[in-house]
């Protein structure tokens, strides 16, 4: 499987710093958006701490093929191993976070969104809290890998408001999960297989504020480059006025072999043709 | 300082000010104003303070929330506004303009807030076990073999459901061609998707080529076996 990532994070064009984190490590396949909150830059200290939490502690068990009884928290059985190591790895910096909020006066208040992205040959993990998100297209279609943690989009789920008056509504922007706020936090994970020529965008809401899903769909399908589309989707934002502070990563991959593992009566035939293939080679140079 | 005044047939009973913390409205004594009365279920109504803005969201409420005679799932209180839960009035006194600027750094609506106060999160937790909530359930998916076979019914519990002849498989099937996984299916955002992984796989007769969200009541053929799809609903404990 190859994997080709590229990432952009601007401040935009209304506020002073930029309080979002991101990080991208190819060779793990992780990639993570974070989105901080909270004045006097704490924000950008509760998205920062998150990403290298998160970071550091995937990366431990990872290396230390960690067992249930290493989790962090209570392990869920809906999930893989990995799986685990990301719901604890989120769980850890959570509380990392939250006790810097509670311990240190300047950064009372802060908090951050998270969107975590595992991308293995096998495998395929998306993890958020809060109103960060991930896209995949795959096949022609764009879905949403993520869920929104916000009043108005719990509201939506409930059926008590359509999507359209959510997205006008003044109160889209309050969270109801985040890092930050309380000792605990339970993110929402979804895992799937990969599939060829899958391509996912990680971003903070400074991109999906001003771009909608039609244009990211019609702009990742376009883009045969992820560094092109990170700028583009930058563009467009400064284009329209970059209220907020923007981050994009944009994962795009190739040659995701299938694995269907193959009966052993199938192994049998496949390997008798490329047997003959090699014969008939050789017979006709 | 805004305030919300109680009243009950014109008569006021109470005031209540607008401080940090958001308010709650509803029968439970635990309630920041509390309603003893039939028609105002026990959590029934909340007011958030978001920047320089009241907003009202009624808490799925049986009977609803009215603002000025109009029902509203959240709300943004203007001076003056008339909030009726139940048969009581709970008139929203703002701050003059001009004077709520000073009172209050003004914060645009675009910034991302969060819910914070630890009143906050026990509400959303109590608010989540309310008998009013329950009422949106959570569902879950089921394979049910109706091919006489004896796998009988697979609660799909799994984030990731593999199907195949692998020890390791949720749905572990047999057969001579049968593929250590020959399909997966992925619970999502937009539903539980079945994508194809090493061999044929039918939705509804059709063959899945790249992946389908099953719906309610599909039938699903892979090699000689076949299921139906549906979701039944399962309690939250």
């Amino acid at each position: 499987m190859q994997i080709k990532a590229s990432s952009i994070s601007d401040v935009g064009l209304k506020r002073d710093g930029n309080e979002d984190s991101f990080s991208t490590d190819d060779s793990l396949g992780l990639y993570i958006v974070a989105d901080g909150m909270g004045g006097h830059l704490a924000g950008e200290v509760a998205s920062r701490i998150a990403v290298e939490m998160i970071n550091k502690s995937f990366r431990k068990w990872i290396e230390e093929e960690a067992q249930a009884n290493e989790f962090f928290g209570k392990p869920d059985s809906s999930l893989s191993l990995k799986g685990n190591y990301i719901l604890s790895s989120i769980r850890l910096a959570n509380k990392v976070v939250y006790e810097m909020a509670m311990e240190y006066k300047q950064y009372h208040g802060m908090g951050t969104t998270v969107v975590i992205l595992l991308v293995t040959p096998t495998l395929i993990i998306a993890a958020n809290v809060g109103d960060s998100r991930i896209y995949m297209l795959r096949a022609g279609e764009l879905e949403r890998l993520s869920k929104d943690h916000t009043i108005v989009s719990e509201q939506v789920e409930m059926g008590m408001m359509t999507e359209e008056e959510a997205a006008t509504s003044p109160m889209k922007h309050i969270l109801t999960r985040n890092f930050g706020s309380s000792e605990t936090v339970e993110p929402d994970i979804f895992e799937l297989e990969p599939s060829n020529n899958d391509r996912f965008v990680l971003c903070s809401d400074g991109l999906t504020d001003l771009v909608t899903d039609e244009e990211i769909f019609e702009m990742t399908q376009s883009e045969d480059d992820p560094e092109n589309l990170c700028r583009k989707f930058i563009d467009t934002v400064l284009k329209r006025g970059a209220h907020d502070n923007t981050t994009v990563i944009s994962v795009f991959l190739s040659d995701v072999e299938k694995r269907g593992g193959g009966s052993k009566i199938g192994l049998f035939f496949g390997d008798l043709v490329v047997g003959i293939q090699k014969i008939i080679k050789k017979l006709i140079p | 300082m805004a305030r919300l005044i109680l009243m009950f047939n014109k008569q006021v009973i109470k005031e209540y000010p607008l401080l940090k913390e958001s308010v709650t409205i509803g029968r439970n004594e635990d309630n920041t104003i509390t309603i003893n009365n039939l028609a105002v279920s026990g959590y029934h109504a909340r007011i958030d303070i978001a920047g320089p803005d009241f907003i009202l969201t009624d808490l799925q409420s049986t009977n609803g929330s009215f603002v000025n005679d109009k029902k509203v799932v959240s709300h943004k209180l203007s001076h003056g506004d008339n909030v009726m839960i139940g048969k009581h009035v709970i008139l929203f006194v703002g701050v003059e303009k001009g004077k709520a600027a000073a009172d209050r750094k003004k914060m645009d609506m675009d910034k991302t807030m969060m819910l914070d106060t630890a009143k906050q999160k026990e509400l959303l937790a109590k608010q989540q076990k309310s008998p009013q909530a329950a009422q949106a359930v959570e569902k879950i998916g089921v394979m049910e073999a109706i091919d006489g076979s004896d796998i009988g019914e697979i609660e799909l519990t799994k984030k990731l459901i593999k199907i195949g002849k692998a020890h390791s498989s949720e749905i572990k099937l047999s057969g001579l061609f049968m593929p250590a996984t020959v399909a997966t299916i992925s619970r999502r955002p937009s539903g539980y998707i079945i994508s194809p992984t090493g061999g044929k796989v039918k939705v509804n007769g059709e063959v899945v080529k790249d992946s389908v969200q099953l719906k309610d009541f599909d039938t699903i053929d892979v090699g000689s076996y076949r299921f139906q799809f549906y979701e039944k609903e399962v309690k939250n404990s």
